[in-house]
């Protein structure tokens, strides 16, 4: 025993030793159901059935990728990833700029504007339902001052959307506004002097100073909140269910209806795989850009 | 010196003008969290009011509907959502917690100690936090039903630990990067052993990394819905799914119910944030910035 | 008239008490045996569980407890699924929407009772005295067959909740006769006979814009006429739609008939088509939510409770909330009826429905002493005492013996209705492709009500689908 105790604590396995806990843990709570899954999509086997599996080869794969209304899905998730990372970099963006500077308070007003992050999506999206209902929302007693009528956003594909997208991007547009913030204050007080020395415009020093130092953090921002809003589930199935008709069913709503509520696990297996190979193409782009603007600088 | 000092102040501070635009950005921003607060108050006719109201006489009613509920009889019963809020303190507690020390280990491992293929064991790491959970759900579910943790504290919370594993392991690691190593080499020749050098000389120096990764990991777990749902029984649910009581029985949403449990759920996790918020700014950068 | 209801709840609850007492006065190698239930948190599931723990004492003596497990509405299908596909084998009894049974009895997770009926005389008794609409729509599989599934636990219909300071307006009643020349009902016996034309020239006729007069006060916000439920979540325009298509003689794909039922053809008929478009034409009375798709059960009852329309049809456990004064504006002013008919070729109001509510159900991983406590417990719920305090504190009775007892129908504003509507009740498919066929029938449903298809391409379009899926299962040769 204390033999083995000295072995393990040898300084050459020290690296080893104090990694494998978390390797461990990755593997049995991730890793080995991964895989577990990713065999099932080659089987054709129902989670509500007690029948044994059955080999399928690639069938289910097959069948997805020749599905329409997977196309259709995923065509619909891209307007919305698209659309809701842009707003959020927009948003956080501003929002950075804004408490880049101590002012009195700030602490404070910030907390403000952090909150929206830490509500659970199921209280985001029942309350922006509520908010967008035509006779009793908000946006609609707006809209009557102006106009008299109500207004009903979801009823329309675009504006379903933009329902969505408002809603998501509210909610995460200060994690962007954290990223860059830290960006912004990590900027040399000397840059900034020898900007004020050059007399150079608020748009020349943003340019070429404040800039270059948030650029990366941006892409980190933009990498995080593309795959996070690549998941996004609760706020569109509670906001819209994916109506009008099928206008706003995202790739997520679709893979959780296959996999619990139509119980073909195979085929929703082979989906995610499909799905886990859009995010790890979009995590190569983004280490692509990095990299090189490594080597630029 | 002094000179320099004064003209950073300038170029890094502003003044009230700057508190009162914030301020009024920052109430618009706020105000739809704002407005479920108010809607806490209010009775179920006022929270569906219209033209909305803005004043109205508050209530407790909801607040005190969220722990207990009337029974045909008129008795009193708890909501058993005491224990529920337990379950959520303790599960995301424990979970982010466990996330912390392992990943730390890991990652003072990563850093002082590079294995061979070093660098793809990180990004392996990376790519779990990067996996869309719906892809998880249904070897985990399957993986649960085999080993029986369905429905108890235990693979609740060594799920949310592997959530935050990746998250911990490389903000942890950016940190120990940014650490001098000669230090710890000092304190080794004065004969302090590898445990003395890590608890004694590292780790008070991480306090802020520390903060910053526990509370990012407390928000990323905090309000997790789909594995709670599917993974707890009930006496280990969470808020988050107990929440969804007030969107269902015969009322459909029970608006003011449901704000008073979204109000009182958001509190334990803005304190914290509240307390920490300094270290925030470095917490999200992954090291990257001084890099 | 009460009085009998009354009665027949004390003599129950003295007869529960006796049942105690003989109970615990054999203790004799009494085993303790926990029967878990997982069941929806809503009133229904709650007072059985308030209930049980008040009244229910195994006659084995058997320290039996029944401990509800509840999970809210709108993960309950979820949770449910996850637990029966997970194998945990953690619940006896589950309460189950009657479209998921087909699902878990192919599965092997729902117990086939008939072996227990056949070997028990007071369960099948019972049975007997259950009201056949919901022993058929909650408990047959393959549907109207003969093997039995379950129980109900909380039967319900769509009634309709209306306005009487509205409807029994002597001006509003004399204007509407003015313009339609037909009676504005206002009483139970006048909705008898209302179609869904007059529900029409109802709806057109409490349309109102703020500044117009209603029932003599001059309205400062918009006014409604009617609603029922078009939502696109689970089946919140399905369970309407389908009461359009059966009332005009058209038929949804019957799975009773394997392998010979067809989809095309029989789902798209024309008469299905225009049972579709009569529900279509209806909703522009209706609050602007219908344009969005999204006005569900639960959006049509918020808006009846905040005073904005004049009538609903909604699932009687949700329109109960309408005459409790904590929850409702109007609480004072409605009152309950029958939801509207169609006159079919012979001259008869038909009034097809899709039944709502749910069956509970037992699970097949327990041992015999087991499932014999579990059937203890079936039956007594299903006891007339126990029936009547559930319909006496806002559910409604399982058992013709009870919903026929004089008084029932007093009992609550609304029992004479949901009485009245039980045999024109029918119910969804309840083959394991339950959930396919019902979310792309909710996608093109959706799709017509928010004007992106007309109905005959909506129809069309779920026809084919179902067609293609139920041959790919082998239900349609």
């Amino acid at each position: 025993m204390t033999n083995f105790l000295q072995w393990l604590m040898d300084p050459k396995r020290r690296g080893a030793l104090l990694v494998t806990p978390a390797i461990v843990l990755l593997f049995v709570m991730n890793i080995f159901p991964l895989m577990w899954s990713f065999g099932l999509s080659f089987f054709h086997y129902k989670a509500s059935s007690m029948k044994p599996p059955r080999f399928a080869g690639l069938y289910y794969y097959e069948k997805v990728l020749s599905d329409p209304v997977v196309w259709e899905r995923f065509q619909t998730t891209a307007v919305i990833v698209t659309a809701s990372v842009l707003m959020q970099m927009v948003i956080g963006f501003g929002l950075a700029l804004l408490f880049a500077k101590k002012f009195p308070l700030r602490r404070e007003i910030m907390m403000l504007v952090l909150t929206p992050m830490m509500l659970s999506f199921v209280a985001v999206g029942v309350f922006f339902k509520l908010f967008y209902e035509p006779t009793f929302g908000l946006l609609s007693q707006a809209m009557m001052y102006f106009t008299g009528e109500p207004f009903g956003l979801l009823a329309t594909q675009a504006g379903a959307i933009f329902g969505i997208v408002f809603a998501d991007a509210w909610m995460w547009s200060p994690f962007v506004m954290l990223l860059v913030l830290a960006g912004l204050v990590s900027v040399p007080d000397y840059l900034y002097e020898a900007a004020e020395v050059d007399r150079a415009t608020p748009w020349q020093r943003f340019k070429t100073v404040t800039f270059p130092y948030v650029k990366g953090l941006l892409l980190l921002a933009l990498l995080f909140r593309t795959i996070e809003t690549f998941k996004l589930f609760d706020v569109v199935y509670i906001i819209t269910n994916g109506g009008p008709g099928t206008s706003t069913e995202t790739i997520a709503v679709y893979v959780y209806r296959v996999a619990f509520q139509f119980f073909k696990t195979s085929q929703s297996s082979a989906l995610s795989y499909i799905l886990l190979f859009v995010v790890i193409v979009l995590t190569n782009l983004y280490l692509y850009f990095v990299n090189r603007r490594e080597r630029e600088a | 010196m002094f000179a320099t000092k004064k003209k950073n102040r300038a170029l890094r501070e502003a003044g009230w003008g700057r508190t009162l635009v914030a301020g009024f950005i920052g109430l618009i921003y706020f105000s739809p969290v704002l407005w479920i607060v108010m809607t806490a108050f209010k009775t179920r006719q006022d929270a569906l009011a219209t033209p909305p109201k803005l004043f109205f006489e508050p209530t407790l009613d909801n607040f005190v509907r969220v722990f207990y509920r009337v029974t045909t009889d008129g008795d009193q019963l708890s909501t058993g959502m005491g224990l529920y809020f337990f379950n959520s303190i303790f599960i995301a507690g424990a979970g982010v917690l466990l996330a912390v020390v392992i990943g730390t280990l890991a990652a003072y491992g990563f850093s002082r100690y590079p294995l061979r293929g070093n660098d793809t064991y990180l990004f392996v790491i990376l790519t779990t936090r990067m996996l869309p959970p719906i892809v998880v759900i249904v070897p985990i579910f399957l993986m649960f039903r085999v080993t029986g943790l369905s429905g108890g504290y235990i693979g609740i919370i060594l799920l949310y630990a592997m959530f935050n594993l990746a998250f911990s392991v490389w903000m942890m690691k950016s940190f120990f990067d940014e650490l001098s190593a000669d230090v710890e080499d000092a304190a080794r020749l004065d004969g302090a052993n590898d445990l003395a050098v890590f608890f004694k000389i590292c780790l008070p120096q991480l306090k802020a990394g520390l903060a910053a990764t526990v509370v990012f990991a407390l928000i990323l777990t905090w309000n997790e819905f789909l594995f709670a749902l599917l993974l707890t029984g009930s006496d280990t649910r969470t808020v988050p799914v107990a929440m969804a009581r007030a969107m269902g029985g015969q009322l459909g949403v029970d608006w003011g119910l449901l704000a008073a449990i979204i109000t009182l759920f958001l509190v334990p996790v803005f304190a914290v944030t509240y307390m920490l918020q300094n270290h925030l700014l470095r917490g999200v950068t992954f090291g990257t910035v001084k890099k | 008239m009460e009085t009998t209801m009354r009665q027949l709840l004390t003599t129950g609850s003295a007869i529960a008490l006796a049942g105690c007492l003989v109970a615990t006065a054999t203790p004799a190698l009494a085993k303790d045996i926990t029967i878990q239930m997982a069941a929806p948190d809503w009133g229904p599931t709650r007072f059985m569980q308030e209930y049980a723990n008040k009244t229910y004492k195994s006659p084995t003596g058997n320290n039996v407890t029944l401990a509800i497990d509840f999970i809210p509405w709108p993960s309950f299908y979820e949770r449910v699924a996850a637990s029966m596909a997970s194998g945990e084998e953690k619940y006896q009894l589950v309460v189950s929407d009657s479209q998921w049974i087909g699902t878990f009895i192919e599965g092997g997770q729902f117990l086939k009772l008939n072996e227990y009926i056949d070997a028990d005389p007071e369960l099948a008794s019972i049975l007997q005295d259950v009201h056949p609409a919901l022993t058929e729509a909650y408990a047959t599989y393959p549907y109207k067959s003969d093997n039995i599934y379950g129980f109900p636990q909380m039967p319900d219909t769509k009634v309709t909740a209306y306005r009487t300071d509205l409807f029994c307006n002597e001006g509003e009643a004399a204007a509407f006769k003015a313009k339609f020349d037909k009676k504005l009902p206002c009483t139970y016996e006048d909705w008898e006979s209302v179609d869904w034309d007059t529900w029409a020239n109802i709806g057109e006729f409490f349309m109102r814009k703020a500044g117009d007069e209603l029932a003599g006060e001059t309205l400062t916000e918009d006014f409604f006429g009617i609603a029922f439920q078009a939502g696109k979540g689970y089946d919140f325009s399905s369970g309407q739609i389908n009461a359009f298509i059966w009332q005009n003689g058209a038929s949804i794909w019957d799975e009773s008939d394997q392998p010979n039922a067809q989809a095309v053809g029989v789902v798209n008929s024309d008469k299905a088509v225009e049972g579709f478009q009569n529900y279509l034409d209806l909703l522009q009375y209706s609050p602007p939510v219908w344009k969005t798709g999204q006005m569900d059960i639960f959006q049509i009852n918020d808006l009846y409770l905040q005073g904005k329309i004049a009538a609903i049809i909604n699932w009687n456990a949700l329109t109960a909330a309408a005459i409790d004064p904590d929850v409702s504006t109007v609480s004072d002013k409605t009152a309950y009826a029958l939801p509207p008919g169609t006159v079919d070729e012979n001259g008869d109001l038909v009034r097809w429905d899709n039944i709502g509510g749910q069956p509970f159900v037992l699970t097949t991983w327990n041992s015999d002493e087991v499932v014999q406590e579990a059937l203890n417990v079936v039956k007594w719920w299903l006891t007339e005492d126990t029936q009547a305090a559930f319909a006496f504190n806002g559910g409604t009775a399982a058992l013709q013996s009870v919903m026929n007892a004089p008084g029932y129908n007093e009992f609550k504003p609304w029992n004479r209705a949901h009485v009245e509507l039980l045999p024109w009740q029918r119910d969804f498919w309840h083959v394991p492709e339950f959930f396919e066929l019902l979310t792309q029938q909710q996608e093109e449903f959706d799709k017509a009500i928010t004007g992106q298809k007309t109905a005959k391409e909506a129809m069309d379009s779920i026809a084919e689908f179902q067609q293609e899926l139920l041959t790919e299962a082998g239900r349609i040769e």
